[in-house]
């Protein structure tokens, strides 16, 4: 690291720059302040070593000399808090936004000592105490908002331990980012008519007519789909499905797609492909520059959901 | 961050703040001591029963009559006992209201001072262990505020871990630390306790209880040899004038002017006298003094007195002389030292007469007398008889038990009316030696009187009266543990078989009293003169040395610490692990890095290809 790098105040809070390697947490990282309550103590002791010298009294001498060597000594033992800890990211998985995205870290304390007591922060503090030699996962979670890649922020491990008189606190930086898809449309709209070629056998809306079954409700479900009478008799939530051919083919096009504007376009075309994967027809997927041939299942929806996260 | 303590935090704090105000049962009074117990045991029943605790109405009402109690029993506003009542009493009202962390902090600060508090009043060393103790609690409720499961157990370990750490810096500090004496006016003078010490007045007569306290008076330490037993007379005030009943001092002693110049002769003896505080300025210096430095000085009687306060422990570097003459006598000595306060009765006349007091030499007459006090029925006892009326008279003639102040008192009489000039001495004789220590130790029970006649071209001398009657009173000391309230006393050594216990307890004893004298030398009593002289014999000279000596210790102490506490982590990996680590380090150096997602068997095979003559030693 340069000098320059080295003294760079966002060191103190943003930390360093991203990484995907682990990073274990030594001086260069951790960082001690006193806290309010330090700083209270230190006054403590200032006063301490006045009334001793007001009464001269060696032994309130004693106590507070006493008191600012558990001060300065302290420091020691904040950083003994973090230090040596090993942090690696772990997995993240794509959400849709607005939803939280969680972001998975490894912690490891490949020493003998507790730590107890150690905050976690991206968005929400998270406190957790480690066992000697131990790992532990945490998932961190940070709300999203918009489409697109997600990445976490500086997530910064904190510990007031043993006496609460210093905060010790360690700014990572890890390249970990969510892929965050389209918020689905909360609106109710039939799939689109395609006057495709491939679309041979046209255009079936068979989506909102014919029943044929209940499936258990994922996100994304249309609330008008939810079979309200289950769920009233506490069975739990489930969505109606319907359509009549699985083997219909659909083509969700962003040109068909009814919007303002290009996010809603997409928020609908999100949407469609989600019905479309509950339902099971096959669907065809074209954005601009992009085409899908009509197919179905996870791998499908995940192609199509992700390049309207980045379109 | 937590808006509702933990129970266990809370009885840990509440427990070292019980703890922390109880040796303050005797420094602050009774009514205050007993609302902040109330208070106390309110707030832990309160963890409990939340909702027993004061609601604010009834807080504001407590408050009231907090103030009220401490303005009752006022001592005025500032100074020590005013600001420990506030601050025990604040501390009470404050438990109270514990409502978050921020509280909970506020509380065990305030605890910290009124530990500090409790020094002002008591500096022993167990006074400070205990505190010190307390200390350690107080410290293991921090760690358990800041532990997200408080332990107990462990908190204590922590603390106590840190505590000790603390320990060296904290000694490092006090040593080095400047100590600059307060200005004048931030003293708050307290009213000092009145102590039972040496009076200034003798009335034997109407004594029949001599108190014995085993209280200490001073130590003294010699620098060579020490005075033999017999000749270890420590002089306090000297008692002159007398209306037949009551001894007192001279008041007017303006005579000194006139006084001879003593003429000292033999060995000197040189020691440091270390004073407890007394409430009166006087200093006892072995007879006869010759040298010695401010702020002491010395009255018409050759006695040592301090212009300081003595309320404080303080240290004199005295020398004395055995052998002296003070010369010459002043016409105001010779008077004050032969009145009377009326003519002598008849029976005493005999007596003198009997024993040549009038027609032999001066010399001559001391001996007759004390060959009479040892001859006839006298006896040596700490709880004479009363004599009201006449009290030489009874006592010579009648009792014929007593004290060394009977003796002393019957012997200076008897002088002065053979016209020689003779006056009471008080003090304290004898002493006990620490051998641990090494220095004599003084105590209340040793205080003596003797008596001092003016003798052509020997000056003032010292007889005892009592050293006729009780010898063993002067070679030994009185045994004051096997005292029996009534009896007669009996002097040191007595029945073999309870000896050898009786000197275990009395090695312990020594032991203890050792330790004490040396954490009043070295630690209560280490003010600004006594830390110049002893870092100028580490050379340490100036205050500049002061603070790059204090400096560079902190900073090897901090050195130590932190490689003690990095050390300790290295070495709790797995030694297989450790190993292992080295190892791959050792590869690295040749250029075969370990693989981020490798793993040890894949690695291990990946060297052999690379390596194959180290093949072997992978496995």
């Amino acid at each position: 690291m340069s000098l320059k790098e080295r003294f760079r105040l966002s060191r103190f809070i943003s930390g360093e720059q991203a990484t995907d390697e682990p990073i274990i947490l030594t001086h260069r990282r951790i960082f001690i302040l006193p806290t309010y309550r330090g700083v209270n103590f230190a006054i403590l002791t200032a006063l301490l070593l006045l009334i001793a010298f007001v009464y001269n009294n060696n032994l309130v001498y004693l106590l507070a000399f006493l008191l600012a060597s558990i001060f300065f000594i302290t420091i020691l033992h904040s950083y003994k808090a973090l230090a040596g800890l090993e942090l690696q990211k772990g997995q993240t998985k794509a959400v849709f936004a607005g939803e939280a995205a969680g972001f998975a870290i490894y912690i490891d304390n490949p020493v003998n000592v507790e730590r107890f007591n150690l905050q976690i922060k991206l968005e929400q503090p998270e406190s957790l105490t480690i066992k000697p030699q131990s790992k532990t996962c945490v998932t961190l979670y940070s709300l999203t908002k918009k489409r697109g890649w997600h990445t976490a922020g500086t997530i910064t491990l904190s510990s007031t331990y043993p006496l609460g008189l210093f905060r010790v606190w360690s700014p990572v930086r890890f390249t970990l980012k969510a892929l965050v898809y389209p918020k689905p449309s909360l609106q109710e709209l039939p799939f689109p008519e395609t006057p495709s070629a491939q679309a041979k056998q046209g255009f079936s809306q068979k989506g909102v007519d014919d029943f044929y079954g209940l499936k258990e409700y994922l996100p994304g479900d249309s609330i008008k789909q939810i079979h309200w009478k289950a769920f009233a008799k506490g069975l739990g939530l489930f969505s109606k499905q319907y359509g009549g051919d699985s083997s219909a083919e659909i083509w969700l096009d962003y040109e068909n797609a009814p919007g303002h504007n290009t996010e809603e376009r997409l928020s609908q075309l999100c949407r469609w492909v989600i019905d479309a994967e509950h339902i099971g027809i096959a669907y065809g997927f074209s954005l601009p520059g992009l085409k899908l041939l009509p197919d179905t299942g996870i791998s499908h929806s995940r192609k199509c959901l992700e390049a309207l996260a980045l379109f | 961050m937590n808006s509702d303590p933990n129970k266990s935090i809370l009885i840990f704090l509440l427990a070292s703040i019980g703890l922390i105000a109880f040796p303050h049962s005797k420094n602050i009074p009774i009514p205050l001591f007993a609302f902040f117990y109330l208070l106390l045991s309110w707030r832990f029943i309160g963890i409990w029963k939340q909702n027993w605790l004061p609601n604010k109405l009834t807080l504001f009402f407590l408050t009231v009559c907090g103030l009220v109690l401490i303005y009752s029993q006022h001592h005025g506003l500032l100074g020590r006992d005013a600001g420990t009542r506030l601050f025990v009493t604040a501390l009470g009202l404050k438990l109270l209201e514990i409502k978050s962390e921020r509280e909970l902090y506020l509380i065990t600060y305030l605890a910290f001072i009124v530990a500090a508090s409790q020094f002002l009043y008591q500096q022993s060393l167990l006074m400070a262990a205990y505190i010190l103790f307390v200390c350690c609690v107080l410290l293991a409720t921090l760690v358990c505020i800041n532990s997200s499961k408080p332990q107990p157990f462990a908190a204590l370990k922590t603390a106590g871990i840190i505590l000790l750490q603390a320990i060296p810096m904290a000694v490092v500090l006090f040593i080095l630390f400047p100590r600059i004496e307060a200005p004048k006016w931030m003293f708050f003078n307290e009213p000092h306790q009145a102590k039972a010490g040496l009076s200034d007045s003798m009335e034997p007569g109407s004594i029949s209880d001599l108190g014995m306290s085993d209280e200490l008076v001073f130590r003294v330490k010699f620098t060579k040899d020490l005075p033999p037993p017999s000749q270890r007379y420590w002089r306090g005030p000297v008692l002159s004038y007398t209306d037949g009943k009551k001894w007192t001092q001279i008041k007017d002693l303006r005579f000194k002017q006139f006084l001879d110049k003593p003429v000292f002769s033999g060995s000197p003896y040189q020691y440091t006298l270390l004073m407890e505080p007394q409430n009166k300025n006087w200093v006892f210096a072995l007879e006869m003094p010759a040298d010695y430095a401010l702020p002491l000085s010395q009255n018409a009687n050759y006695q040592l007195m301090t212009s300081e306060s003595p309320d404080k422990r303080t240290e004199y570097k005295i020398i004395s002389y055995l052998n002296y003459n003070t010369g010459f006598i002043t016409r105001t000595e010779y008077k004050d030292a032969t009145q009377l306060p009326n003519p002598p009765s008849d029976k005493i006349k005999q007596l003198v007469k009997q024993l040549h007091g009038f027609d032999s030499t001066p010399d001559a007459f001391i001996k007759q007398l004390l060959t009479h006090f040892r001859q006839e029925d006298f006896h040596y006892t700490l709880t004479p008889p009363l004599m009201e009326e006449n009290p030489i008279e009874t006592f010579l003639f009648e009792t014929r038990y007593g004290f060394c102040s009977h003796y002393a008192a019957a012997f200076v009489y008897l002088m002065r009316v053979a016209n020689i000039p003779a006056r009471v001495v008080t003090g304290y004789q004898g002493g006990e030696w620490n051998k641990v220590g090494n220095f004599l130790e003084i105590r209340q029970a040793d205080a003596h009187a003797w008596a001092e006649v003016w003798l052509e071209n020997k000056g003032w001398v010292r007889f005892d009266p009592t050293a006729a009657i009780a010898p063993e009173r002067i070679e030994r000391n009185i045994n004051i543990d096997q005292l029996m309230p009534g009896g007669i006393i009996s002097f040191a050594p007595t029945g073999a078989a309870a000896q050898t216990a009786f000197n275990w307890l009395k090695q312990t004893r020594q032991l203890w009293s050792n330790i004490d004298y040396n954490w009043q030398r070295w630690v209560i009593n280490y003010d600004n003169k006594n830390q110049s002289s002893f870092l100028s014999s580490l050379g340490i000279t100036d205050i500049k040395a002061m603070i790059y000596w204090m400096i560079g210790s902190i900073g090897l102490i901090t050195a130590l610490l932190s490689w003690l506490l990095l050390y300790q982590k290295q070495q709790a990996i797995d030694p297989v692990l450790r190993i292992y680590n080295r190892f791959c380090k050792k590869l690295a150096k040749r250029g075969l890095p370990k693989g981020q997602c490798e793993g040890a068997k894949d690695f291990a095979e990946r060297i052999k290809i690379t390596l194959p003559e180290q093949a072997a030693a992978i496995d």
